[in-house]
């Protein structure tokens, strides 16, 4: 009865409203946005922690918002009183691309670009890497135009080519006099980029490379920029000298002339409309016998002399190969670290939202409760900001590692940045997806950005390699470690394996509050499940290959342990790069809350299926982590919109329901 | 004690009127210049209209040819002169919190801009719901010549005019007129000073505190007026282009490539000002500027506070005494900065105006709570 008295004393406040046309209603009985500020502290120094999660260059990121905001390029709106940017994805394909283009000259002009490709060292390259993190936050199409422009055709020319290469074609790339783009994958061959079909030969009669599409399989596809912009490319070919293939190459190619139109002999079309990332004009190119110069080969790995041999000073065609596949790093190093960014804008809406959106009273003429005062969205929400926090450690350890490389370490950076990869896109998809639920009807509307973000970076998980692909490459490579170590009897030594020397670790049959938050027990925990998986992995393999099958058939047959074991790589790396970085910091307020997090990720790693399927956890021990999940939400609670706003995203960058959501839906914001 | 009262009283005179509240501001020999009592005045004078279910409007305008020129900064340089920079961080303190009042006020205060309207003015007007330019209004955020940074709240309102006009108007001080504060969105309504009586009149006699009403009511007496061609709010091209640059260095540089492309008296006029200003007020009036862009208006005051103290404390440069004697005391137009050149200004000394104060007894600003009223949208967006 209280409930129906109180349904009918709203209705009828809903009623005696005073009529529409007055521009503001009363607000008394209904309703109030109150900003989230005035009611939650921050009980940590969110500048401190913003420090510590983007890790580098946080004036520039500022600097760069700054420069998006101010312009009428980025689409700017006014909702509830904000402004808020946010690309027109409603126009047509044609218009994103000019938009998209558009964008990028206005960064050129503003000097953004500067330093991208002539520029050397490691300062720039974590710039770079910046830039992309900020930019990623407004629009994938963007990022995508730039990234294939700087990492992949300029990345091409700097690590394939040689001095006069770089002298002739960085400077005008930097200055867009040059636009670029880098033909690999075919229609017949995406991830098996050694399989590709387009054939190159040679004419020492006129030092000439003549390529072609042999077949409607070989065709380039996919390829960003192609459709409408880029006037060079990078074309992947097989070399074949003299009636023996040498493998796959990079030639530098002219497709478009100064005056737009494509050049004789290349045959361009367009993929058309895609289910996101309509601003980047991917395009399909074929080559009828195009020919070109000698020096075009991008000759750091092999040449071919004037009169027609092939000379390499790598033997080892898979060696040859695997050099050839290092730009491909750079790109992946961007998607891995870019993508929790987009997680956190999720985030930061969903959260936002949570800490002012209310539903059911618990009591009659109670106030209705807050989302985020419900343990079930507390435990929707709070793991995957968790994870944020872990990733961004991770993803600064990667950064660091790439820029710092070294030709040693490239074999590293490819294991971590395809794990790295694999594990943040997906998580990154997951956290939207959620955080599009949490937010209800409002997280259906364009507006509100969510949505465009899923449709936008779907296709993380598949350029760049596929994630299952790059997950099994990951395994392998450990079963490569593995078997290194076991013939030569030697110690496991690096990509953190170290713990593999240790005695298995064990996991004590009570868990208590106090051994689930502790570091040493998480690390124990998912070591245990890494070193296992390793062993069961390399145990299967073995098994089927004593049975008569290839190695490779013996991988793939074992793909269930090979996911398994790349996802414990990854959770296992993560969470060391969280324990290191918390270890650095004094005690205080900062230092406890990370701690929270830090369990908060661990803990929700426990709860991967391996840990029952393998019995690394016992069903009570799992009922355990699962209790703790739930505490440790509960008393990051409060810290909820400090650990959001530590993100540094300015408001214009989320979305009317992250504020005043409603102002923003009122009567007198109707455009009437 | 009783002579200071009414000298305070005296100095902002308040008139009751139905439901709405005039209060003019009325020193007019020194320009209206804002007192620590006028300010202590106004502060008190708003917060009991707040809850005052009898006002429903305030407005604010200034006796004589300026609305307000700003500060009374001779009296914090006295105090810092006498040793005592503390006073001085007392009077920033209540004027701050009168600006973050204004800011997010849930009565709607139109603010009668009808001439000098500087640094302190712009203060207690821009933050208001309502800004009313007239033909005499003169603009200006004038403190990088003072070796001071625009504060009371600049670097958040600058920061949202459109392209980078914000860095312009605070790095260069230039002036604006009142058909460009309009064009630019720093003034709300122009209104010929003709009218101003009966608007004054007309908002007397509104029974609400509905800014819609209130806006169409001075939209009656408005004008439309056109910005002359020289203007540099019809150069935003030019500005976007230089002052959208990472540094001051960069800005300059950016100003003379123009120069070069373009013999343009107002390119070198810019130069000219920037290179006369306080090498340390342009460095850190950009950084100030640049954060104040991603924070709310609370967050901006609390730093311009910082900022403002370790001005006083004049622990890396004393620009500020040495600006207000050339211009104010002594007035030999002629300030000898220290340091003298951008490039003395490391990154790390301009880190240091940003952090909190190394002393015991300093604290950070603290705003009042203003989560017991009922903000309007207005007001709420600002946080």
């Amino acid at each position: 009865m209280d409930r129906a008295f109180q349904r009918t004393k709203i209705l009828t406040n809903h009623l005696l409203q005073s009529s529409p046309s007055s521009p503001s209603l009363s607000s008394n009985d209904c309703l109030n946005y109150s900003p989230p500020e005035l009611s939650e502290n921050y009980e940590f120094d969110i500048k401190e922690m913003r420090k510590l999660i983007d890790g580098h260059h946080i004036e520039e990121r500022d600097w760069l918002f700054g420069i998006l905001m101010q312009s009428k390029f980025f689409n700017p709106k006014v909702r509830g009183g904000k402004v808020f940017l946010l690309p027109d994805y409603n126009q047509s394909m044609e218009q994103q691309r000019e938009m998209t283009w558009k964008r990028i000259q206005y960064f050129l002009d503003r000097g953004v670009y500067k330093g991208w490709l002539t520029g050397k060292g490691e300062e720039v390259e974590l710039r770079k890497f910046a830039a992309f993190e900020v930019l990623s936050m407004y629009d994938h199409s963007i990022s995508i135009k730039l990234g294939v422009h700087f990492f992949l055709w300029g990345g091409a020319i700097q690590f394939f080519g040689t001095k006069h290469h770089h002298d002739k074609w960085l400077r005008d790339s930097e200055n867009y006099s040059i636009k670029g783009c880098f033909a690999m994958t075919e229609l017949g061959h995406g991830s098996n980029v050694r399989g590709i079909e387009t054939v190159t030969t040679y004419d020492s009669n006129t030092e000439e490379f003549v390529i072609n599409t042999p077949c409607e399989s070989a065709q380039k596809y996919w390829i960003g920029g192609a459709a409408n912009h880029a006037t060079h490319t990078v074309v992947f070919s097989q070399l074949n000298i003299n009636g023996t293939n040498q493998g796959v190459h990079a030639f530098i190619v002219q497709i478009r002339g100064a005056d737009g139109n494509v050049c004789p002999n290349i045959r361009i079309s367009d993929c058309g409309h895609k289910i996101g990332l309509n601003g980047v004009d991917n395009g399909r190119i074929w080559f009828d016998n195009v020919r070109v110069p000698r020096e075009n080969l991008l000759n750091s790995v092999a040449d071919v002399s004037p009169d027609g041999k092939y000379l390499s000073s790598i033997k080892d065609p898979d060696q040859r190969f695997a050099a050839f596949m290092a730009p491909l790093t750079s790109g992946r190093v961007n998607i891995a670290v870019t993508s929790v960014y987009q997680a956190k804008v999720g985030l930061a809406i969903a959260i936002r939202y949570a800490l002012t959106r209310r539903a059911f009273s618990l009591k009659p003429n109670e106030p209705e409760v807050l989302l985020l005062d419900y343990p079930s969205h507390q435990r929707r929400l709070l793991p995957l900001v968790a994870k944020t926090y872990a990733m961004s450690f991770a993803a600064k350890y990667l950064k660091i590692l790439y820029v710092k490389r070294t030709p040693q370490s490239n074999k590293t950076i490819h294991v971590f940045s395809s794990s790295f990869k694999a594990t943040f896109t997906w998580n990154n998809m997951q956290t939207l997806q959620e955080c599009r639920e949490a937010c209800g009807g409002q997280g259906l509307k364009t507006e509100n950005r969510i949505g465009n973000l899923i449709s936008e970076y779907d296709v993380q998980s598949t350029f760049e390699g596929d994630n299952h692909i790059l997950m099994q490459q990951v395994s392998k490579a450990l079963f490569a470690e593995y078997l290194a170590a076991q013939k030569r009897n030697k110690v496991f030594k690096g990509l953190g394996l170290e713990h593999m020397n240790r005695p298995c670790p064990i996991i004590p049959s009570q868990l208590n509050s106090t051994t689930l938050r502790s570091s040493q027990f998480q690390m124990d925990a998912l070591c245990l499940r890494e070193k296992n998986l390793l062993d069961l992995f390399v145990a299967d393999v073995s098994q089927y290959q004593a049975n008569g099958e290839s190695k490779e058939h013996a991988f793939i047959k074992s793909y269930q342990v090979a996911e398994d074991l790349g996802r414990a790589f990854s959770d296992r790396t993560i969470l060391q790069t969280f324990v290191e970085a918390e270890a650095t910091l004094v005690s205080g307020s900062l230092k406890d809350v990370l701690g929270l997090l830090r369990s908060l990720y661990a803990l929700t790693c426990l709860e991967d299926v391996a840990f029952l399927h393998y019995g690394y956890l016992s069903v009570d021990n799992a009922a355990s982590v699962r209790k703790e999940i739930t505490k440790i939400c509960s008393e990051l609670r409060p810290h909820a919109l400090a650990l959001v706003s530590s993100y540094g995203i300015p408001d214009a960058f989320l979305s009317p329901i992250a504020f005043n959501w409603i102002e923003a839906n009122s009567w007198s914001s109707v455009e009437h | 004690m009783a002579s200071s009262v009414s000298s305070q009283h005296d100095q902002v005179l308040v008139e009751a009127h139905a439901s709405a509240r005039i209060l003019t501001l009325n020193r007019p020999k020194q320009l209206n210049a804002l007192s620590f009592p006028m300010i202590s005045w106004l502060l008190e004078l708003f917060l009991a209209y707040e809850v005052d279910p009898n006002v429903k409007l305030v407005i604010l305008k200034g006796k004589g040819r300026a609305f307000c020129a700003g500060g009374d900064v001779a009296a914090v340089v006295h105090d810092i002169r006498a040793g005592d920079w503390k006073a001085g961080a007392h009077f920033f303190l209540k004027e701050f919190t009168l600006n973050y009042l204004m800011a997010t006020y849930s009565k709607p205060q139109v603010s009668i801009l009808n001439g000098i309207t500087m640094g302190g003015g712009a203060g207690a007007s821009m933050h208001g719901r309502f800004r009313v330019a007239t033909e005499n209004t003169v603009f200006a955020m004038p403190e990088t010549a003072l070796g001071l940074f625009p504060d009371v709240g600049a670097s958040y309102f600058l920061s949202r005019l459109p392209g980078f006009f914000g860095e312009y108007l605070g790095l260069t001080g230039s002036k604006l007129d009142g058909a460009e504060m309009l064009a630019c969105g720093l003034a709300t309504h122009f209104v010929p000073s003709a009218n101003l009586p009966i608007l004054e009149a007309a908002l007397c006699k509104v029974d609400s505190s509905d800014p819609v009403i209130i806006s169409s009511i001075i939209d009656q007496y408005c004008k439309q007026p056109s910005v002359k061609e020289q203007s540099a709010y019809n150069r935003l091209d030019v500005i976007d282009r230089c002052f959208s640059q990472k540094t001051v260095e960069k800005i300059l540089t950016a100003l003379e490539k123009e120069a070069v492309h373009q013999r343009d008296g107002w390119i070198s006029a810019t130069i000219e000002t920037l290179k006369k200003a306080s090498p340390t007020s342009l460095k850190i009036s950009l950084r100030s500027i640049r954060e104040g862009r991603l924070q709310g208006v609370g967050a901006c005051l609390v730093r311009e506070y910082r900022m403002v103290c370790h001005v006083m404390q004049g622990d890396f440069s004393k620009d500020f005494l040495e600006g207000c004697r050339a211009l104010l005391i002594d007035k030999d137009k002629n300030p000898k900065w220290e340091p003298s050149k951008l490039e003395l200004v490391s990154d790390s000394a301009v880190d240091c105006y940003f952090s909190k104060l190394n002393d015991e007894e300093w604290e950070d600003l603290k705003l009042p709570s203003r989560s017991n009223f009922n903000l309007p949208p207005y007001a709420i967006a600002k946080l």
